[in-house]
């Protein structure tokens, strides 16, 4: 079987930015091939350089047998390549319907007419856009653009597609539905997929990948694989002492971190007993708690290979950094939103939204790009007014009272909002400034959030020349020089590596528990949703569901059961098996074949024997709890919400 | 080269503006409200000049002498001022150009034969205009002169005033104007302006049109595919030079009706050559936006890669012929002039083919060179 990709010790360049440092990789036919990692980790680069639209200094690279080292040698391989680029839906042309993005990129391709009307109708129904072929693309949902994206790059039946962060910022239904078509697509025509994500739990969806960090690539295999060269253990501690918990655990272990009610605790390089006894030993000194040991997930495993190297860096703040400056109450509603709703024209983007943060809560707000999550942000923090609805922020009114609100809050923005051409000092001393922060407190306060955020190295560094995860810290210090008692966290951590997001979690449940910070923060990856106290699951304007992420994940096991998790040899005879036999809720995830069973024991045992029948071979069987995606998934699915098309007039993006 | 594919990018080019309303309002407005602010604005005629006289004198010589310059249709006159100071404060407020001064004892020491001296003050901000007033100042001065003279000879000698004048002035001189008999500035500069305008906005539109796709990515769709350089870069410039060359029709009429030019040459030389300098034009676009990545930057060059070269080097404001020499080879160097003098030729002088052909070879070849290049410098696999 000859390889479909084959790339040596390869290196590319952006001036004097090393982007892909020495990448080997080789990716079979057949395969859905993943590219994880961070946000300038080098995966789009190595993606346009196979693509054949990108040039490097040096290496090898060979697709389809030819070897690409020049724009004459790259046009060969073009006819038999889909690529779609990273952004979503932005190599689409939004002023043309659906039917007429997909006829570009066919005719472009020189897709026979009558082949093209027949496979544009195909793939149409496999993703349901049938009935908005005449729609505009600029007004098309996120999931839909995916889905439009999708088209338009398989349109000329390649036999190699490369889709980078197909599925980054899109609602969890359509990211559900994207890997089955996907999966289909690759089993029934013979593809080959290169698909690059930076959400870490999608791995699994994978039947090989590579974990890119800094241009190189930390370790490659299949997902099972790379979590067993790995040797390391999570125990999930539950504690009424959560923090002398805490401080008893972080004497030993150096990755101890709140999520909600509980502690999670990884440590690497140590067998399971070891690890039980030590965790067994230290909680004997803290009352009424108890842990269940589990195996890593490929987010602690990516920590964990970059552990040897980051040594030093992985300071974190421990939990005494910031010593509790005011003993709060609880019980403070700091955050108050009442059937908020906001309109643009005939587009209500928010639809009677309400909830509540009191002091010390993070309250997670998650959806899609274009669920409202960031209007809600605007309402609340007094920059935009709500059409319908009321609402207070720490006892000022929304309505009335917007200024008030200001001076109360911390609002860190996606973008951050740095001056890239100021020091780090000079940033802070200057949001000090705007947020009119006392000159005697605000060297204290400087000095603060230099600590805080483990800046001390970096006072007279640029911003601009600062790695993405110090510039988020930097952003949260400036957002808390005056001392807000309330938060806004707008999308902080996207593309942020993990040992950043980590670091950075760290420090919020530190503001939340310690100091009594209320902290309302919005994101789409589900995995950061597990640090939250309370979410709200928006989508299209509507809050669908609300709770703690334990008691929304014990509604879907109540509803729908746990999943039967099995790695088989044949997956995609396994799955058409299934669903066959009409098990609906049947996923492929790589090898493994998901199965929700509300009766696990009874399912296993006839799924066993009806694959066992067909000769399918399993090789190991595990029993998950539903996923915070699975839980939106379900809520949406159980509310009929579909992703509704985005109807808000955008500012026109011409000139 | 698949002709089918140029038609599936030119289509898909031409949808997207004709959905755009902005887009569209651009591409066919904006060079409609230039030609007619920029026709209009740089009308080159000083006429009209607003004046005021103060008059120390005030008797019915020196009211002769101001009614010479209140008759001219050169001047608009504004009144009487008191004095220096009030009339210096409306020369303050930009209400006057030119302060006319009428010493006391005008008329009485004309009278007995002496020498008067009366005295104009020009406003020299505007040099140009300030230089014409002067002449204009000085003609109806030295006419006025010779009337008295006339006069004083008729009286003296009793002879008819027309004879006298045939022996004060025995050479006459007679001036015609070829080319614009009315010298309207409007007949040079209007035409004209169908140069500079048809220069600058195609290749501002063209310019927009490809940076746009590459600041969206969607110019990724291009690079991946198998569609060639020239193929892309012909669908992708044929809606623009459709566009511009029916803007040049457009603007073409604005002269004939709105201008009132006289269209004198060959129509059909005149579309040839008009479709040779939008190419040109839309070439100048191309050729920056393959360089640039923003669509912010492709507009800031183009403006004025063609905007200054068109007004300054074209033989618009000044001609060619009294350029000196490092302005006259940037002149021979850019298509603005080439395609003046054929636009001027056409409306004004009446050239044909022979006359004209030389510059139509010229803009043919300089939009050859500029598409080569384009399609030459652009790159399907990018280094960055």
């Amino acid at each position: 079987m000859s390889l479909i990709i084959e790339v040596n010790k390869l290196c590319k360049c952006y001036k004097n930015i090393e982007a892909i440092k020495s990448v080997s990789l080789s990716i079979k036919p057949g395969e859905i091939y993943g590219l994880i990692g961070p946000d300038g980790s080098g995966k789009s680069s190595l993606m346009k350089v196979i693509a054949g639209v990108l040039s490097y200094e040096s290496g090898q690279l060979n697709v389809f047998g030819q070897r690409v080292d020049s724009e004459a040698s790259a046009e060969i391989i073009k006819a038999k390549i889909g690529f779609m680029p990273q952004g979503l839906g932005l190599n689409l042309y939004p002023e043309l319907s659906i039917d007429e993005n997909i006829n570009f990129f066919a005719d472009l391709r020189d897709v026979p007419l009558a082949e093209r009307e027949e496979r544009k109708a195909l793939l149409m129904t496999m993703m349901q856009l049938t009935d908005f072929r005449h729609r505009a693309m600029k007004n098309l949902s996120g999931g839909m653009k995916q889905k439009l994206g999708l088209i338009c790059t398989l349109i000329h039946k390649p036999e190699l597609v490369i889709l980078d962060e197909p599925t980054t910022g899109v609602d969890p239904v359509s990211r559900r539905d994207f890997w089955q078509i996907l999966s289909y697509m690759v089993r029934h025509e013979k593809m080959t997929a290169l698909v690059s994500t930076s959400y870490m739990d999608e791995a699994e969806r994978f039947h090989t990948l590579s974990l890119f960090y800094q241009g190189k690539i930390l370790a490659q295999g299949e997902p099972d694989q790379i979590l067993d060269s790995i040797q390391g253990w999570v125990a999930l501690v539950h504690s009424q002492a959560l923090f002398v918990c805490v401080q008893a655990l972080s004497t030993q272990f150096t990755q101890v971190n709140v999520f909600g009610k509980a502690i999670r605790v990884v440590a690497y390089d140590i067998s399971r007993e070891d690890f039980e006894h030590q965790i067994k030993s230290i909680l004997a000194r803290c009352p009424k708690s108890h842990y269940q040991i589990e195996s890593i997930d490929l987010e602690d495993a990516f920590i964990g290979l970059l552990r040897p190297k980051n040594k030093d860096q992985t300071v974190k703040p421990a939990l005494d950094a910031t010593k509790p400056n005011s003993i709060f109450d609880t019980n403070t509603l700091m955050i108050e939103a009442q059937n908020l709703t906001r309109q643009f024209g005939t587009f209500t983007a928010v639809d009677q939204v309400s909830f509540s943060v009191q002091s010390g809560q993070i309250f997670g707000l998650l959806g899609a790009n274009g669920a409202g999550k960031s209007t809600v942000i605007k309402m609340l923090t007094g920059l935009l007014k709500p059409s319908k609805g009321k609402g207070q922020v720490s006892g000022a009114d929304l309505n009335s009272s917007g200024q008030k609100i200001k001076e109360n809050i911390g609002y860190m923005s996606q973008s951050f909002s740095l001056y890239a051409d100021l020091t780090v000092v000079e940033n802070l001393k200057l949001y000090g400034q705007i947020y009119a922060v006392p000159k005697k407190k605000l060297a204290e306060r400087i000095q603060w959030a230099l600590q805080m955020g483990t800046l001390e190295q970096e006072t007279h560094t640029l911003v601009g020349s600062l790695p993405m995860g110090l510039r988020q810290r930097l952003a949260l210090g400036c957002a808390l020089l005056h001392e807000p008692k309330v938060l806004f966290l707008d999308e902080p951590t996207s593309g942020i590596d993990p040992i950043g997001r980590q670091q950075f979690w760290t420090i919020l449940v530190t503001l939340a528990k310690q100091s009594g910070v209320a902290i309302l923060i919005t994101t789409h990856y589900m995995s950061e949703a597990e640090h939250c106290d309370q979410l709200a699951l928006m989508q299209a304007g509507k809050v669908i569901a609300q709770g703690s992420p334990t008691n929304l994940r014990q509604q879907v096991s109540d509803a729908l059961g746990d999943v039967i998790s099995m790695k088989v040899n044949q997956p995609y005879a396994a799955l058409e098996l299934l669903k066959k036999a009409h098990y609906d809720k049947a996923f492929l995830f790589g090898k493994r074949v998901h199965l929700f069973s509300s009766q696990v024991a009874q399912t296993q045992k006839k799924v066993l024997a009806l694959l066992h029948q067909q000769a399918i071979e399993v090789l190991d069987v595990q029993h998950l709890p539903p996923t915070l995606e699975d839980v939106f998934v379900h809520f949406l699915e159980s509310n009929k919400i579909q992703p509704t098309a985005n109807l808000k007039p955008k500012e026109s993006s011409s000139l | 080269m698949k002709w089918s594919r140029i038609k599936t990018i030119s289509t898909k080019e031409w949808l997207e503006i004709w959905r755009d309303k902005l887009y569209l309002a651009m591409a066919f407005l904006i060079p409609v409200i230039m030609m007619v602010v920029l026709g209009f604005g740089m009308s080159m005629d000083v006429e009209k000049i607003p004046f005021v006289a103060i008059d120390y004198d005030k008797t019915e010589q020196s009211r002769d002498y101001l009614h010479n310059f209140s008759d001219s249709r050169y001047f608009d006159y504004q009144g009487m001022a008191a004095n220096e100071k009030q009339a210096e404060s409306m020369m303050d407020q930009n209400k006057i150009r030119f302060i006319l001064i009428i010493p006391p004892g005008f008329q009485e020491k004309l009278q007995a034969g002496r020498k008067v001296q009366s005295q104009s003050l020009i406003d020299g901000l505007f040099t140009y205009q300030s230089k014409v007033v002067k002449g204009y100042v000085l003609a109806i001065n030295a006419n006025y002169n010779q009337q008295l003279l006339q006069n004083w000879f008729a009286k003296k000698q009793g002879m008819k005033p027309s004879n006298i004048s045939a022996m004060l002035s025995p050479v006459s001189l007679e001036t015609r104007y070829l080319y614009n008999e009315q010298m309207s500035s409007l007949w040079s500069t209007g035409s004209g302006m169908i140069m500079l305008v048809m220069l600058m906005a195609p290749a501002l539109l063209t310019a927009l049109g490809v940076v746009r796709e590459k600041e969206s990515g969607s110019i990724f769709n291009i690079y991946a595919s198998t569609v060639t350089r020239t193929e892309f870069i012909l669908g992708k410039l044929l809606p623009y030079i459709a566009i511009s060359f029916l803007n040049l029709l457009v603007l073409t009429w604005m002269a004939l009706v709105l201008f009132g030019v006289p269209f004198k040459g060959d129509p059909v030389l005149y579309l040839v050559a008009s479709v040779l300098f939008v190419s040109c034009a839309t070439g100048i676009g191309l050729f920056v936006s393959i360089l640039v990545k923003t669509q912010a930057s492709a507009a800031l060059i183009t403006l004025l890669g063609t905007m200054i070269p068109g007004m300054m080097f074209s033989g618009l404001l000044m001609p060619v012929s009294s350029m000196d020499t490092p302005a006259k080879i940037e002149a021979h160097l850019l298509p603005g002039m080439y395609e003046l003098n054929i636009v001027w030729g056409s409306f004004l002088k009446g050239q044909g083919w022979s006359d004209l052909w030389g510059n139509m070879a010229i803009l043919a070849l300089y939009s050859m060179v500029l598409w080569g290049l384009a399609i030459w410098k652009f790159k399907k696999r990018v280094a960055s």
